[in-house]
């Protein structure tokens, strides 16, 4: 786990430029190839990646200006994905000692799992603003293709963005620095 | 020492957590969906990255033209005398269709219908698409310096497409009917019954609070109503392509298929109201008036 703050904030600066790129990719370049209707949400992606891997007290202020980057490709704002972002490592934080990244299938169950976590405070939160179910159960047809795309890239993706902060492959979670 | 560090850390942590939850949380209960005001640095922010959106559809679509154009356009002339065939019979029908403009014209002025707001069309090309599935919201090349306003309606031939929900110097945001925040006062044109059209999914809206007796029919056209002071009236929204009537409750669910294709939007024209900054000044006005009614 990582939890010097200089080596962090050039990492994140890094981890954004590559959100910055993958953003493009999702705006502009995907749906030129039909794929307009299915988003792959590499925020999620990204804010899994500081829940699960980096041990920092500004890790909230890191899901933030994440969010709030992302927020710039998107109506969508920064408050619901910040909101689940800081509650997902909470859970993270009490269940660090069950949880490891030794193998791929691994990497893509956890990620698979916190995926859903998501999806449910963001689904409880649109239920608050909707009123109404009709919404979240369209909602789930999509998250189910959208969330095993993130979940079949998290492997690489996390051994790049592991590269970037430093840290190593396997096991992070409960290593002090 | 290092538990002492450790221990700070963990209060930073909490601390941190809890305040930038309850920051979050706010923001969210009072953020308005219908619109977002940009910051100056969110508008700079979205102008930097913007063209470069614009530039990758750019580069995609001249690639994506020279094959369509060049390569694969084997059998053009065929086609073309297809095409002069059809222009024809086009030309034929526009002048039928310019003769009941005129007889609908001098009917309205006839009946000394109200006169209805000039709009000036901003044309517009779409440069992207919204990073998050849940928002059926486009990008366009066209902002404030083009002379767009927040709320304009967004059309292109086919029928409505939105309306401006943020906009920057040069680009804005396009919420489409197809989003659920975006909400369309609509008639069915053959019966003249109101309705809420509200977006439901990736390529449908239902239509809501319509009466359970209404005889909606499928295929009914829904036009806007132009009530709401966000789209003019007469705007074609979609078809009724879905209708389920229970035995019981109030209403009916009525879904629309929507008149513009959106997998395949590539321009949009704008409408602009070109009394909108006397409008604005009215309102301005009124604002105005009220504040210092309640400073007295």
């Amino acid at each position: 786990m990582r939890s010097d703050i200089k080596g962090n904030i050039s990492s994140f600066i890094i981890t954004l430029l590559i959100l910055f790129v993958l953003e493009i990719f999702s705006t502009a370049l995907f749906p030129l190839f039909g794929l307009s209707s299915i988003k792959i949400p590499f925020n999620i992606l990204i804010v899994l990646f500081l829940g699960f891997k980096i041990n920092s007290p500004y890790l909230a202020f890191m899901i933030l200006f994440t969010q709030y980057f992302h927020s710039f490709f998107s109506v969508e704002g920064w408050e619901m994905g910040t909101v689940a972002g800081i509650l997902i490592c909470l859970l993270i934080s009490y269940l660090k000692d069950l949880l490891h990244f030794s193998s791929a299938i691994f990497t893509i169950i956890v990620t698979q799992i916190f995926q859903v976590v998501w999806f449910l405070i963001i689904s409880g939160l649109y239920y608050l603003k909707f009123d109404g179910f009709e919404y979240i159960i369209e909602k789930f047809w999509r998250f189910i293709p959208e969330s095993i795309i993130i979940s079949i890239l998290s492997p690489f993706f996390f051994s790049l963005l592991d590269k970037i902060w430093n840290v190593g492959e396997g096991g992070m979670l409960g290593d002090e620095a | 020492m290092s538990i002492l560090v450790n221990d700070n850390q963990k209060r930073t942590r909490l601390v941190l957590n809890i305040a930038v939850l309850l920051l979050a949380l706010i923001r969210f209960a009072s953020k308005d969906m219908t619109l977002q005001k940009t910051s100056f640095f969110e508008n700079v922010v979205i102008d930097i990255v913007a063209p470069i959106q614009k530039s990758v559809t750019t580069v995609h679509s001249k690639v994506t033209g020279f094959f369509q154009n060049y390569v694969a356009n084997v059998d053009a002339s065929r086609k073309n005398i297809v095409y002069q065939k059809q222009i024809a019979d086009l030309k034929g029908q526009l002048f039928e269709l310019d003769e009941v403009l005129r007889e609908n014209q001098r009917l309205k002025n006839f009946l000394q219908f109200g006169k209805s707001i000039p709009y000036k069309q901003v044309l517009a090309q779409v440069v992207a698409w919204d990073s998050n599935s849940d928002n059926k919201v486009i990008r366009i090349n066209k902002g404030l310096d083009q002379g767009l306003r927040l709320q304009a309606p967004v059309i292109t031939a086919e029928g409505l497409v939105g309306y401006v929900f943020r906009l920057t110097n040069d680009f804005a945001d396009i919420i489409t009917v197809l989003d659920p925040n975006n909400r369309v006062d609509g008639i069915i044109q053959r019966v003249r019954t109101h309705g809420i059209v509200e977006g439901y999914s990736k390529e449908r809206s239902i239509m809501k609070y319509v009466s359970r007796t209404e005889p909606i029919i499928l295929n009914d056209v829904v036009i806007t109503s132009g009530l709401g002071n966000i789209y003019p009236k007469g705007i074609k929204v979609g078809t009724v392509s879905r209708i389920e009537r229970e035995s019981y409750g109030i209403t009916q669910h009525v879904e629309i298929f929507p008149a513009v294709d959106f997998s395949r939007l590539e321009e949009v024209a704008v409408l602009v109201g070109t009394k909108s900054i006397e409008k604005e000044k009215q309102w301005n006005a009124l604002e105005n008036m009220d504040e210092e009614g309640s400073k007295r």
